[in-house]
C-alpha cells in the first residue's frame, strides 16, 4: 500500500527516471555483450562517463564553456535589447508593420545559418562574430512574439487607460508591455535553443575554442566520447536555461502562474 | 438653467471598410439633471453603449452636441468614470492597484492614491482582498473593483454600461442594493445602461426607452417610487405596474427574434 502511494504521488519522475536509465542501460548492454562493435565508430555510455570525468577535471572544458557563453550572453541579450522594442512598435504601429513585415517573414522563415559563413566573414572569428550570429537567431522570436501580445493585447483595457485620460506612454507602460511579457518569455525559450545553435554553427565554422569547436574537433578525430561529453553538456544548458526561462515567467506574470496552477 | 448633462441631435455612424455604414445613434437627445439616476433600456444594437461612450470622450459624434455642465465634452476627463461590462480589470495588478490606476493615470501622489484606494476598498466592501489579483476573484467582486476604480477619481458622472450583465441573479440583486446605497452617500450622476427592465425600474428616476436602431429616445419615464427602495419594494403591485408601462413601451421596438 505504501509503495502504491509513493508510485502514485511520483510517478512522473519515477517513470521519467526509469525510461532514461533503461535507455542507458539498454545502449550500454547492446554494445557491450550483443554488438561489440569498432569503439572507434561506435561509444557506449560507460566510456562517455569516463571521458567526462576526465574533461571535468580539465581546464579546457571550462575555458571552452566560458569562450562560448560569453558569445551567448552578448548575442542574446542584444536580441533581447532590439527584440523586444521592435516587435512593441510593430505591434502598436501599422506602418512599422507594414513596412518591416517584408524582411521579418523572410529572413523568420529562411535558414539563416546559412549566412554562417557572411558573418564570419563581417565580424571574424571571435566573440563578435558568434555573438552577432547568437543575435541573428535569436532576435525574431523576441519580435515575432512582442509583435503576437500587442496584437492581442484586450482592447478593453485600452479603453479603460483611455477613459481615465491616461497616454500613450500609459498605454505601453500599463497595458501593452504587462500583457505581452507572457509572449515575450515564451519567445525567450524559443530564442534560447536558436541561439545555442548560433553558437554551435560559428564554432563549428570558424573557431579555435568553445564548446562547439571542442564537439567538432573531437569528431574529426574519431574521440566519440569526448564528443559526447560536449553534445550531453550542452543539452543540460539549453534544458536550465529553458526551465529558468519557466520560473522567469512565473515572477514576471504571477497572474498568469496562478491560472496555470489552478487548471 | 442648462441642464447638468445634455445631449442635443447625437448622430454617430460607424464607417467600416468591409462593411456598411451603421447608424448607432440618429437625432439622440437627453438631458440629465444633477445627481439623477438615469437608465436607458432599448433593444440589442440601439446605441445604448455608443452613447455611453460618447459621454465618456472615447467617441466622437458626426453631429450633435455633447454638454457636461455646459461646457462641451472633447475627450476624456476626471469628471465622468465607465464602469464596464466586462469589468475591464487589468489582471497583472492587484485589487488595490486596479482601484488606484485612475489615480495613478491623474498623477496623484502614492501615499494618498493609496489612502483613496483604502477608503474604497471599504465601501465596495473588499477589505481583505486587496493583495488579490482578479482571477481569484468571483465576478460580483470583480466588479465591486470595477466600481471603486471608477469612484476612486472621484468623478461627477458615473456611466455605467450593462455592470451586472455578467453576474449571475442573485449576485446581480445584491450589487443593485449595493449600488443604491453608494449612489445615496455619494450622490453622483448615474447613466445605468441596461436590457433589465426590473433593473432599470429598481435603480433609476428616470427610464429612457430608445428605439432600434439607429436609436432614437423613444420614450422617457419618470420612476416614482420612494427612496431608500428595497428588495421587497419589487414585490409590490406598484413596482410590477412600473415594469410593464416599460415593457410596453420596449416591446414594439423588439424585432421577432428579440422576442422569442
Amino acid at each position: 500500500m505504501k509503495a502504491k502511494e509513493f508510485y502514485a504521488e511520483h510517478r512522473r519522475l519515477l517513470l521519467g527516471f526509469f525510461s532514461v536509465i533503461s535507455l542507458l542501460a539498454a545502449w550500454e548492454l547492446l554494445l557491450t555483450y550483443l554488438f561489440p562493435l569498432n569503439p572507434f565508430f561506435f561509444t557506449k555510455p560507460s566510456l562517455i562517463a569516463e571521458a567526462f570525468k576526465e574533461q571535468v577535471r580539465g581546464p579546457k572544458l571550462w575555458h571552452d564553456l566560458a569562450i562560448s557563453s560569453r558569445a551567448f550572453l552578448w548575442g542574446f541579450s542584444f536580441a533581447v535589447v532590439i527584440g523586444i522594442p521592435v516587435g512593441l512598435i510593430m505591434g502598436w504601429r501599422r506602418r512599422v508593420e507594414y513596412t518591416l513585415d517584408p524582411f521579418l517573414t523572410a529572413l523568420y522563415a529562411s535558414p539563416l545559418v546559412a549566412v554562417a559563413p557572411l558573418f564570419i566573414i563581417a565580424f571574424g572569428v571571435g566573440v563578435l562574430g558568434k555573438a552577432a550570429l547568437v543575435f541573428l537567431l535569436s532576435v525574431f522570436p523576441f519580435i515575432f512574439n512582442a509583435f503576437a501580445g500587442v496584437k492581442s493585447t484586450d482592447r478593453l483595457l485600452i479603453d479603460v487607460i483611455r477613459s481615465f485620460g491616461g497616454s500613450e506612454k500609459d498605454l505601453y507602460l500599463k497595458v501593452i508591455l504587462p500583457s505581452t511579457i507572457p509572449y515575450i518569455v515564451a519567445g525567450a525559450r524559443l530564442a534560447v535553443g536558436r541561439g545555442l545553435v548560433g553558437i554551435i554553427v560559428g564554432e563549428f565554422y570558424a573557431a579555435s575554442e568553445g564548446i562547439g569547436f571542442a564537439i567538432s574537433q573531437a569528431g574529426d578525430t574519431y574521440r566519440l566520447p569526448d564528443m559526447f561529453v560536449g553534445i550531453l553538456i550542452l543539452s543540460v544548458i539549453a534544458v536550465v536555461l529553458t526551465e529558468l526561462m519557466r520560473k522567469l515567467e512565473l515572477t514576471l506574470a504571477p497572474w498568469r502562474a496562478s491560472e496555470e496552477v489552478r487548471s | 438653467m442648462t441642464p447638468f448633462i445634455q445631449a442635443r441631435n447625437i448622430t454617430l455612424v460607424f464607417k467600416s471598410k468591409t462593411r456598411e455604414p451603421v447608424t448607432a445613434l440618429s437625432n439622440f437627445s437627453l438631458e440629465v439633471g444633477r445627481g439623477e439616476f438615469v437608465s436607458i433600456v432599448g433593444p440589442s444594437g440601439c446605441g445604448k453603449s455608443t452613447f455611453l461612450n460618447i459621454l465618456l470622450g472615447l467617441l466622437r459624434p458626426e453631429a450633435g452636441e455633447m454638454r457636461l455642465n455646459g461646457t462641451p465634452i472633447a475627450g476624456p476627463s476626471q469628471e465622468r468614470a465607465m464602469v464596464f461590462q466586462e469589468f475591464g480589470l487589468l489582471p497583472w495588478r492587484t485589487v488595490r492597484a486596479n482601484v488606484e490606476l485612475g489615480l495613478e493615470l491623474k498623477g496623484i501622489p502614492s501615499a494618498e492614491r493609496s489612502q483613496r484606494a483604502a477608503e474604497l476598498i471599504k465601501l465596495v466592501g473588499l477589505q481583505g482582498f486587496e493583495r488579490h489579483y482578479p482571477h481569484e476573484l468571483s465576478g460580483g467582486m470583480k466588479q465591486r473593483v470595477g466600481l471603486a476604480r471608477a469612484l476612486a477619481t472621484e468623478p461627477e458622472v458615473l456611466l455605467m454600461d450593462e455592470p451586472f450583465a455578467a453576474l449571475d441573479a442573485q449576485t446581480r440583486d445584491l450589487m443593485q442594493a449595493e449600488l443604491l446605497q453608494i449612489w445615496g452617500r455619494t450622490k453622483k450622476t448615474v447613466l445605468f445602461v441596461t436590457h433589465s427592465i426590473e433593473e432599470a425600474a429598481y435603480l433609476s428616476d428616470r427610464v429612457i426607452v430608445m428605439t432600434a436602431r439607429p436609436g432614437r429616445t423613444k420614450d422617457v419615464l419618470k420612476i416614482q417610487l420612494a427612496r431608500p427602495r428595497d428588495y421587497e419594494m419589487r414585490l409590490t403591485a406598484e413596482f410590477n405596474e412600473i415594469k410593464s408601462r416599460i415593457w410596453e413601451v420596449l416591446k414594439e421596438e423588439l424585432t421577432p427574434e428579440s422576442r422569442i
